[in-house]
């Protein structure tokens, strides 16, 4: 083939595989703004049980941090189910306030609520009871938000494996790990995966741990056994804590949809918004209950 | 201009061959045969022959056989878009007479929008473009494609720059019948909607209906699009091939017993992977796509009165993956559509004659997703039987009935999926679905003055879903409750059964006016599943359920039609207001893949859209060309959606503007263009945005978290406007030649003046500069084309 030919077949190609991208002036409207409620209760540490209180602002604003929601009142209630109604337990509500957490700087205390109880006496502090339910009361500006959620039963985790060794494009040696557990026969259950290692073992929240999603539910595999390798490499060495963790369908959809929700820009999709289990006025979030069981194992080479 | 063309192509035309037979000479009733073909030699049905001053017609094989007796016969033969033909000859024997009647040049570059029809037939809406214009018309990459250009046409409308679906007067993409030879085509997109499946080497014609459904269509709400694939030759072997940018087409006709049976076969492959592939070893790696697709097509003439036919059309894409990153992310997929069909035309009698045939249609959808050890196997897709029955019956000249029956057996397999590597062991089954689909119609087109042509119908539809199946009951917010319910073989789980009205009539103000009024009703049983607008190959068709109610859809229109200069012109005005009802959007960031209760993912809504059509068309002329414009509204109204608010369709477009334009250069030059502008499609922006799935980096001081859109009113926002100019130009190096082997180029310019249309737009916050910009991606600059043709 000739050199003539050669470049007017790669000018080709080049139009049809490449697309161009160009900036241009935008006008989008404004909107009210919106209390942004992001809350964990679950049978972890205490300091795992949090409320981050954040607010929207405009799609132009300068702003891009977080706008942390100050001297907020917040309380969580526990409660039970009795003949099919929840029956809320007035003494053992807790109030969470904006202490520092031990696991944070002192800085980043605005907006996160914790109970004051999981710095002074850790033992006494509210923790999520599997098989109870929870609700979360914010009352801010004169507006009172709730959210309600439940621990469902934890899962047993039989054991965490690892293997499947693989050399990632840095050269390095990694593996992966696999858990092992049997969905209960009980249809309608649903999984995060969590896992704590040297990589996120300095990071506080839930947010900042590793985790998976896949299969999330159990609608079409109820009641098998269930093996799953994550594709995420880890390093040899590596102490590896894991977390099977159930969670209610609303939490499970509410990722689902934040899950989406990050990704809104492709243009194959109608933009999604991120779903509320929150009730109040121009407010978005869920308050979620995390039933965990959990393994260590060390990734030995 | 028509004295100097009839000179032109003088030497070609009509008279072929008059074959004497040996009869018996002294026989008092001789009997001749005529044969009816164009200078492309299709056969032409449908031709208007007197002999001597009998009104004849040519059957669906171009044939009329006829009883005379022997002495002077003058015979004539008329039909639309092509030159008279009249032929004196004295007939002494059984005599086998082939006519050629040649088409009208100037006709061949321009829409053949039959002169008479647009005044005096009784349809409207109804657009129909030849292969000849398709051939000629200035497309991306040279690829010709009847389903881009019917978007030139007013009322027809793209998804935008890029978007594969055709959107009929504020119709879904899902709502077109699109028909080849009369059977559906489920998948009609390549390559993620830039190509449509149909090669344009392999097709006769074209033609769209947008309202005043005749009865014996149904199944979808907005349109017909009815394409026809060539006849093989009856009498010698011819192969024609194409070469162009993105692929190559190879096409084989000929007749397997002469005059009786044909066969033509047309191939097409795209090459871009092989092609770049030397260029670019490195970065394509194991990645690669390419699509190819196969038409076939075998006639038989079994005698005068009987005709077989039989269609293959075999459409496959496939895509490949690989990421060699130590991540190993694969994906590996192909997906087409597989038409089997064969059909028994027969005249019963001069007045009596039917259509009827047997369907085997099947689109199929096999992906591999691969990420280190996940391996994802996920297939679907759809497989009919179907049978349909068509027939004709002429009582008198003013009186023609139409009746028939089909029927579709359906099978829907809306996905299987499992994790087969590593230790990674789950699987996940999606039972099949079963639907029974039946459709029967009758239809009488009554001339009741001289003036008012009346076509009434009536089309009655039934649908059930049937099992073997077991249905998981879901509560109301869509969680599990536990509780099943089987359903035996043939137990009927949801039907619906509806009759569907139609009516049309035509008054004729003169020899070149007419106003028309339509009325159509239509009900559709199967909806696609989809949340994108471009044609992915997890699109999923769904069959009306308990929850799914099938979707409807009221259409009035009227217009006025009027030719111009001894219909050297045609215009038309047309209006239209269109109603639908049980419309299915999936609800935002819907799970469609392996989702077992898919149905809680939708919502249902209702829409309606109404517009303005302006059509003129210049056919005869040196120049020749059209303009179309369309003003237009199309809503949607959804209880979860926008607040219960109407909001725009997506693909509303007020504005819509079509101009193309042919004119020949020279003996060997012709040029063509096209320009076209629309409003930008409705989209939704984001008006806020928030941070979420916080966490902190304690050894980096750094909080961690997440940008989340908010958003308030749907489709609030409009694209830039869409204007495009593209030009080609044909060369033919000997257009009048008797020479076997013929050949032409074709080279085009598309987006001339290199026009940014977006592809899609978004919003970037860039949170180092602090800085919130509008980005728009797009797909095409100037592109230029060339194609080389090649017939022997």
């Amino acid at each position: 083939m000739c050199e003539k030919m050669k470049k007017v077949l790669t000018i080709a190609c080049c139009v049809f595989l490449l697309s161009c991208e160009k900036d241009f002036d935008i006008e989008v409207g404004t909107t009210e703004q919106k209390l942004v409620v992001e809350a964990y209760i679950s049978n972890q540490s205490p300091l795992y049980t949090y409320v981050v209180l954040s607010k929207s602002v405009d799609y132009f604003n300068p702003i891009f941090q977080s706008i942390p929601v100050k001297n907020a009142q917040v309380s969580i209630t526990e409660g039970n189910v009795i003949a099919n109604n929840i029956v809320w337990n007035a003494a053992s509500k807790r109030v969470l306030s904006e202490v520092s957490s031990p696991l944070l700087p002192s800085v980043f205390a605005n907006g996160l609520y914790i109970d004051p109880l999981a710095v002074i006496n850790p033992s006494q502090a509210l923790v999520g009871k599997v098989g109870k339910y929870y609700r979360l009361d914010v009352l801010y500006e004169n507006n009172a938000y709730t959210g309600i959620t439940n621990m469902p039963d934890t899962v047993r985790l039989d054991s965490v494996t690892y293997g499947f060794p693989f050399v990632n494009s840095d050269n390095e040696n990694k593996c992966r790990i696999t858990n092992h557990y049997k969905d209960p026969d009980t249809l309608g259950n649903t999984y995060f995966y969590y896992w704590r290692n040297v990589e996120n073992k300095n990071r506080f929240g839930w947010a900042g741990l590793f985790k998976s999603r896949a299969p999330g539910r159990d609608d079409s595999n109820n009641g098998e056994y269930i093996r799953i390798t994550h594709p995420q490499g880890i390093n040899y060495n590596d102490t590896i804590t894991y977390m099977l963790t159930s969670v209610n369908r609303n939490t499970h959809n509410f990722w689902d949809s934040y899950l989406d929700a990050r990704n809104n820009n492709s243009p194959f999709s109608t933009p999604v918004l991120l779903q509320n289990y929150i009730s109040g006025k121009n407010v978005v979030g869920c308050f979620m209950g995390l039933s965990v069981s959990e393994k260590t194992i060390i990734t030995k080479p | 201009m028509r004295t100097s063309t009839m000179r032109y192509y003088g030497f070609v035309l009509m008279l072929i061959c008059i074959t004497f037979s040996c009869a018996n000479v002294f026989a008092q009733q001789i009997t001749i045969k005529i044969i009816v073909k164009d200078n492309a030699e299709q056969l032409l049905p449908n031709v208007s022959l007197a002999i001597n001053d009998k009104k004849l017609k040519s059957d669906t094989a171009g044939a009329v056989v006829q009883l005379l007796s022997a002495g002077k016969i003058a015979i004539a033969a008329t039909v639309v878009n092509h030159y008279n033909f009249l032929q004196s000859f004295t007939l002494t024997t059984d005599t086998t007479l082939q006519i050629v009647l040649q088409q009208r040049q100037s006709l061949l570059n321009t829409v053949v929008v039959r002169s008479s029809r647009n005044v005096s037939a009784n349809q409207m809406g109804v657009q129909t473009i030849s292969a000849e214009v398709l051939r000629k018309l200035p497309v991306i990459f040279g690829e010709v494609d009847p389903l881009k250009t019917i978007t030139l046409l007013p009322g027809i409308k793209n998804g935008g720059e890029g978007g594969g679906g055709v959107y009929v007067r504020g119709g879904g993409p899902d709502q077109n019948l699109i028909l080849l030879d009369g059977v559906n085509v489920y998948n009609p997109n390549h390559l993620l909607g830039f190509f449509s499946v149909f090669n344009g080497d392999a097709i006769k014609s074209i033609e769209v209906l947008k309202s005043g459904f005749p009865a014996e269509y149904g199944g979808r709400l907005s349109s017909v699009i009815n394409i026809n694939s060539r006849d093989g030759d009856m009498e010698k072997i011819k192969t024609n091939a194409s070469i162009g940018l993105i692929s190559t087409k190879l096409g084989i006709e000929g007749p397997i017993i002469k005059n009786k049976a044909s066969f033509i076969v047309n191939a097409r492959r795209t090459y871009i992977d092989q092609v770049a592939k030397p260029f670019a070893k490195e970065r394509i790696g194991g990645n690669g796509y390419f699509f190819y697709d196969v038409n076939a097509r075998a006639s038989y003439i079994i005698d005068k009165k009987n005709r077989l036919n039989f269609n293959f059309f075999n459409g496959v894409d496939e895509f490949t993956f690989s990421n060699d990153d130590g991540a190993g992310r694969t994906f590996n997929t192909n997906w087409g559509n597989t038409i089997a069909a064969l059909q028994w035309e027969q005249k019963i009698n001069s007045k009596l004659s039917h259509t009827t045939g047997v369907v085997y249609n099947r689109f199929k959808l096999d992906s591999r997703f691969g990420f280190s050890t996940l391996q994802f196997l996920f297939t679907s897709g759809l497989k009919d039987w179907q049978f349909k029955s068509d027939w004709n019956f002429k009582k008198y000249d003013w009186l023609k009935l139409k009746w028939g029956v089909q029927y579709i057996n359906h099978t829907f397999k809306p996905g299987a999926g499992g994790v087969t590597a590593g230790v990674t062991n789950f699987e996940t089954i999606l039972q099949n679905k079963y639907a029974h689909e039946l459709a029967g119609y009758l239809s009488a087109d009554v001339d009741l003055l001289p003036e008012l042509n009346l076509i009434a119908g009536v089309r009655y539809s039934y649908f059930n879903q049937v099992g073997p199946t077991e249905e998981v009951i879901y509560d109301g917010e869509g969680f599990p409750t536990g509780d099943k319910v089987k359903y035996t073989r043939g137990q009927s789980l949801a039907k619906y059964q509806n009759p569907e009205p139609r009516l049309s009539l035509r008054w004729k103000l003169n020899e070149t006016g007419s106003i028309k009024l339509s009325y159509a009703n239509t009900i559709q049983y199967l909806q696609l599943a989809t949340t994108s607008n471009a044609s992915f190959p997890s699109d999923l068709w769904l069959p009306a359920s308990k929850r799914i109610q099938p979707g409807k859809a009221n259409q009035i229109s009227a217009g006025y039609f009027r030719n111009f200069k001894s219909n050297m012109y045609e215009f038309s005005a047309e209006v239209y207001y269109k109603s639908l009802s049980n419309q299915l959007e999936f609800k935002p960031g819907a799970n469609l893949l392996l989702n077992a209760n898919l149905e809680n993912e939708m919502i249902f809504g209702n829409g309606k859209a109404y517009g303005l059509e302006l059509f003129l068309n210049k056919k005869l002329g040196k120049l020749t060309g059209w303009i179309g414009y369309t003003l237009s509204r199309s809503e949607r109204k959804f209880d979860a959606i926008n607040g219960g608010k109407a909001f725009p369709y997506r693909y509303d477009r007020t504005h819509d503007l079509s101009i193309v334009a042919n004119y020949p250069l020279s003996k060997k030059w012709e040029a063509s263009a096209v320009f076209v502008y629309g409003t930008g499609n409705a989209l939704t922006l984001p008006v806020g945005r928030f941070t979420y799935n916080l966490s902190y980096n304690t050894t980096e001081n750094q909080p961690i978290f997440t940008n989340i859109n908010l958003y308030d009113k749907i489709n609030d926002f409009r694209m830039p406007a869409y204007h495009r100019l593209d030009i080609s130009f044909a060369y033919t190096r000997r257009p009048i030649t008797t020479r076997r082997y013929k050949s032409s180029w074709n080279f085009g310019i598309y987006n001339v003046y290199n026009r940014t249309n977006p592809f899609f737009i978004y919003l970037s916050a860039d949170e180092g500069t602090q800085k919130v910009v509008g980005k728009k991606v797009y797909l095409f600059p100037i592109v230029p084309s060339v194609t080389w043709n090649v017939k022997f």
